[in-house]
């Protein structure tokens, strides 16, 4: 295969000279602290990418699957001397890879390593069905649509029928601001709140609604799209749902979201999708709005004080960093903030917060166990922080973490900040 | 390729998962921490036990398969790349710290752990491990062991030889031989431990280590200086050991690492000086204050332009962290950087560097220093982005006259990365001719088949 077929491969080809081998992501990469195997390292799928623009090896099953082991979670990057981007750079190859062995490749492992598999499919709904009151709205029936949830998940579609009865059904198309009006937001809900959990949403609406914020819930948005470029290198599919998003959102002051992962997804458009100069401009402009709801309330709205609901009275709870927040976004301090101005709740911080849950999307479907792996090491986080709730400000991290403390045993219970602040 | 077999065989001894024989896992294992060096290995082995690790030994033995060990694969010196394919055997897997004992001051690790784990269980019993190479976060304690390693500390405390009491080593033979013991002191023989403490991975397979440690220093002080000219801060570091003060580091950065640094870090270091000197000083409260104060004084007197303390250990460990990314600046910045390990006697680093300027002119190759200035080791780092056959020919040549300025200046070839492939070339220009025939029957009496991380040190093994 020539070179000139690597479309996104060729657009980092910079970042791939980038690593000079040092090893230190060793000590820091969440898929090589369990695996071990030096393909599983930040420099070993550098490499693994050079040897295939190179022409010594080819797209391959063997090469796919060690080019999905990777998180996203992009600690690599932030501890690495040379800052070499090698997360975008598995992207970016994912998206060749998927160019060149079609889409069913990784849409095809999914069918096979999940759905095929009752054990794997049965344990995600039983996952399912002990988060109902957590997660899952208890009168929607969700255990029946799982299934759906997951293939469509795979599919890069927006979720099938499940939808529509949910969060658009509950909320009107504009809330409007409590008193005077200071901003007017669009608020971006993606698939888990849509879909699976509309009371939050609904509750970050009435909250930035009471902060003086008219908020919009365009009827045209759709998902973010990260599984499908950032997870599968579907990048014609998420061209689509960019294009879309972008103009749902036009003449909106900002783009809130209170899903770590969509906001990280939004402001990529840019650097993964834009192939004309005109995406370009609209993507960009559109990223330059997007704001994850912690940062939106700390940094534009300047918000200090939060009260807790009732029931964390007393509560001691502690707060897990989502790698799409926290390394993607920068976005650290301001949900620590929100939850120490909690009064008559407990804040304290566990251990290495900001380590990978091993969620990554697709890496969970793809890597269950290994998953699991590397969430047993967050749990024994939280359990070091000896905290009553883990707060987090993501869809699949919360999943996660839940999934892991069933797994485990754990009795700590898993929120999302919009559970926790009013 | 080797014979399904022997793939089956090794699948027996560590388990079908540890061992990896697919292409796309080959060629991870095929660099290590070099730019130029490579080899692809065809098979790696993952063990986890000694026994393990014996049993693969005779199996390469019986078949002559030459094995390559390896660590993390973080040296500079082609030393855990393969060059005859075979076996990459590989001690990630067996990283159990097996005991910490600390009343004796003593801990026993297995090869594979990685030296910043060791060090944070060891700070936690406020013990302390000085062997500091500054790949600390990748590289194993049998990597560290095979290559002798030394880091900034070596000023004060000396390098890995110093702290090795006693290993387990795997003979090509599967034989599994133990030397030395728990002892600080132990005379009994010859001494065999600092015969494998740097010998590369050619004598046999660590497998077992028992280190010496000592109480952790109760104070540490972090100074910064800022030079505007080169020599100047060379000439400091002699007057600061000329006065009877050995501090714990004594490390140089050039202008070039500062920028890449500034330019990848952003912490505020002054882009446009020539060198920054980082020292450390520990020990007891009140010695570390009155060296501090001292040092601060000379470098003043030496013409520091800039000379302070970091005003909280949240400004050291920024300082420190900066100078542990020096290196990786470097190798990133061009297409083949070679970082040369010369090491010259402390008393001649300003005429050092004032050569290495004028061999940088002469040649046209930039020149980058980084580098421990209080053992006299201030690695230069020559780079080109060319790939053209003669610029690399001078590069190489650029390289021995180095190499050759240092041993007039009554310097060595290496300090402290090892020989390995890089630097072998040289070898027989740096030892007696005596002594590299003692070690090549010392070699050959371990090693007869020579299939222990062959083609490594010598020239034509
Ligand atoms: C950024 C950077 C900074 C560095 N700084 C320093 C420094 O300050 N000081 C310094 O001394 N070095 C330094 N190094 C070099 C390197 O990190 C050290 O040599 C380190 O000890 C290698 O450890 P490793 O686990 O990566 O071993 P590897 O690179 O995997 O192997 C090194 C050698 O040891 C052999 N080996 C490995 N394990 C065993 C075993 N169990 N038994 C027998 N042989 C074995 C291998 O065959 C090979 O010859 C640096 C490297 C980098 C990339
Ligand atoms: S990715 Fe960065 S940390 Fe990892 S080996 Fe390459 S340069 Fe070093
Ligand atoms: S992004 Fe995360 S999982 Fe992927 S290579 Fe980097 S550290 Fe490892």
């Amino acid at each position: 295969m020539s070179r000139k077929e690597f479309t996104q491969i060729s657009r980092v080809a910079r970042e791939l000279e980038q690593c000079m081998k040092c090893g230190f992501c060793a000590y820091v990469c969440p898929v090589y602290q369990e695996e071990k195997t030096e393909a599983s390292l930040a420099r070993g799928k550098n490499e693994l990418v050079k040897l295939l623009v190179s022409g010594e090896l080819e797209i391959n099953r063997e090469l796919a699957d060690r080019l999905y082991k990777c998180t996203g979670c992009m600690t690599c990057t932030t501890n690495c001397p040379a800052r070499a981007e090698i997360p975008r750079i598995v992207v970016a190859a994912r998206a060749d890879i998927a160019g060149e062995m079609g889409m069913r490749f990784p849409y095809g492992l999914i069918y096979r390593q999940v759905l095929a598999k009752r054990g794997v499919m049965g344990l995600a709904l039983a996952v399912a069905s002990r988060l109902q009151g957590v997660l899952m709205p208890r009168t929607s029936g969700t255990l029946r649509h799982m299934p759906d949830f997951v293939s469509a998940f795979g599919k890069g579609r927006r979720i099938p029928s499940v939808a529509r009865k949910f969060l658009r059904r509950q909320v009107p198309e504009v809330t409007p601001a409590a008193g005077r009006r200071t901003l007017r937001v669009g608020y971006f809900s993606g698939c888990m709140n849509e879909f699976v959990s509309p009371e939050i949403g609904r509750r970050t609406i009435g909250l930035l609604a009471r902060r003086g914020v008219e908020v919009v819930f365009p009827r045209a948005q759709g998902c973010c799209g990260a599984a499908v470029f950032l997870g599968a290198g579907d990048f014609e599919t998420a061209r689509k749902m960019a294009d879309r998003n972008a103009a749902a959102f036009e003449g909106l002051d900002y783009v809130v979201t209170d899903c770590a992962t969509c906001a990280c997804a939004l402001t990529e458009y840019a650097h993964f999708l834009a192939d004309t100069p005109e995406r370009e401009e609209a993507y960009a402009r559109f990223s330059g709005k997007v704001r994850h709801v912690a940062s939106f309330l700390v940094d534009v709205l300047g918000a200090a004080d939060f009260r807790a609901p009732a029931l964390l009275d007393g509560k001691k709870v502690t707060w897990h960093d989502p790698c799409h927040l926290n390394r993607h976004l920068g976005v650290r301090e301001q949900p620590r903030r929100i939850l120490e101005s909690l009064d008559g709740v407990r804040y304290v911080e566990m251990p290495e917060a900001d380590r990978c849950c091993g969620m990554g999307g697709q890496f969970n479907l793809l890597h269950y166990e290994l998953s699991m792996k590397i969430a047993k090491r967050k749990s024994e986080s939280i359990e070091a922080a000896d905290a009553d709730i883990v707060v987090t400000a993501c869809p699949g991290c919360q999943l996660q973490l839940a999934d892991s403390a069933s797994r485990l045993d754990k009795p700590q219970r898993v929120m999302s900040l919009m559970d926790v602040i009013e | 390729m080797l014979k399904p077999e022997i793939i089956h065989r090794l699948q027996e001894i560590v388990g079908k998962d540890d061992v990896l024989s697919a292409r796309e896992d080959l060629a991870t294992y095929s660099y290590d921490g070099t730019t130029n060096w490579t080899g692809t290995p065809e098979v790696v082995v993952l063990p986890r036990t000694t026994e393990q690790i014996s049993e693969i030994m005779k199996l390469a033995t019986r078949h002559h398969i030459a094995v390559t060990p390896r660590g993390a694969g973080t040296n500079i010196s082609g030393g855990s790349v393969p060059t005859r394919g075979g076996i990459v055997l590989c001690t990630v897997k067996m990283n159990r710290v097996l005991d910490i004992n600390k009343t004796n001051l003593t801990a026993m690790v297995e090869p594979g752990v990685v030296l910043q784990d060791f060090n944070n269980m060891l700070a936690k019993e406020n013990l302390f491990y000085p062997p500091d190479p500054q790949s600390f976060l990748g590289c194993t304690m049998g990597g560290t062991i095979a290559e002798n390693s030394g880091g900034p500390l070596c000023v004060k405390y000396g390098v890995t030889k110093h702290y090795v009491l006693g290993l387990e080593v795997v003979l090509p033979s599967g034989y599994v031989m133990k030397v030395g013991g728990s002892t600080v002191k132990n005379r009994t023989g010859y001494d065999l431990v600092p015969l494998f403490t740097g010998s590369e991975g050619t004598l046999g397979v660590i497998t077992r280590i028992t280190l010496r440690l000592i109480p952790r220093p109760a104070a540490r002080r972090t100074l910064m200086a800022i030079f505007d000219d080169m020599t100047l801060a060379g000439a400091v570091v002699s007057s600061i050991l000329g006065a009877g003060i050995v501090p714990a580091k004594i490390e140089f950065v050039d202008n070039f690492v500062i920028r890449r640094i500034e330019e990848k870090m952003k912490i505020g270091l002054p882009v446009d000086a020539k060198t920054m000197l980082l020292i450390d000083v520990d020990g007891s409260e009140a010695a570390v204050e009155s060296e501090a104060e001292r040092i601060l004084e000379l470098l003043k007197e030496g013409g520091a332009r800039i000379a302070r303390r970091a005003k909280d250990e949240t400004e050291a460990a920024l300082y420190w962290k900066a100078r542990s990314a020096g290196f990786a600046a470097i190798y990133s910045a061009a297409r083949t950087v070679i970082a040369e390990d010369v090491t010259v006697p402390r008393d001649r680093l300003s005429e050092y560097i004032q050569r290495l300027d004028e061999i940088s002119r002469k040649s046209g190759f930039p020149i980058v220093l980084i580098g421990h200035a209080g053992d006299g080791n201030i690695h230069p780092s020559v780079s080109t982005d060319s790939t053209d056959k003669e610029d690399l020919e001078r590069l190489e040549d650029t390289l021995t006259a180095i190499f050759e300025m240092a041993l007039e200046l009554g310097g060595t070839l290496s300090g402290e990365h090892g020989i390995g492939l890089e630097k072998k070339r040289l070898l027989s220009r740096a030892l007696d001719p005596m002594a590299i025939d003692a070690m090549r029957k010392i070699k050959a009496i371990f090693d007869p088949d020579n299939i222990m991380n062959p083609d490594k040190i010598w020239e034509n093994a």
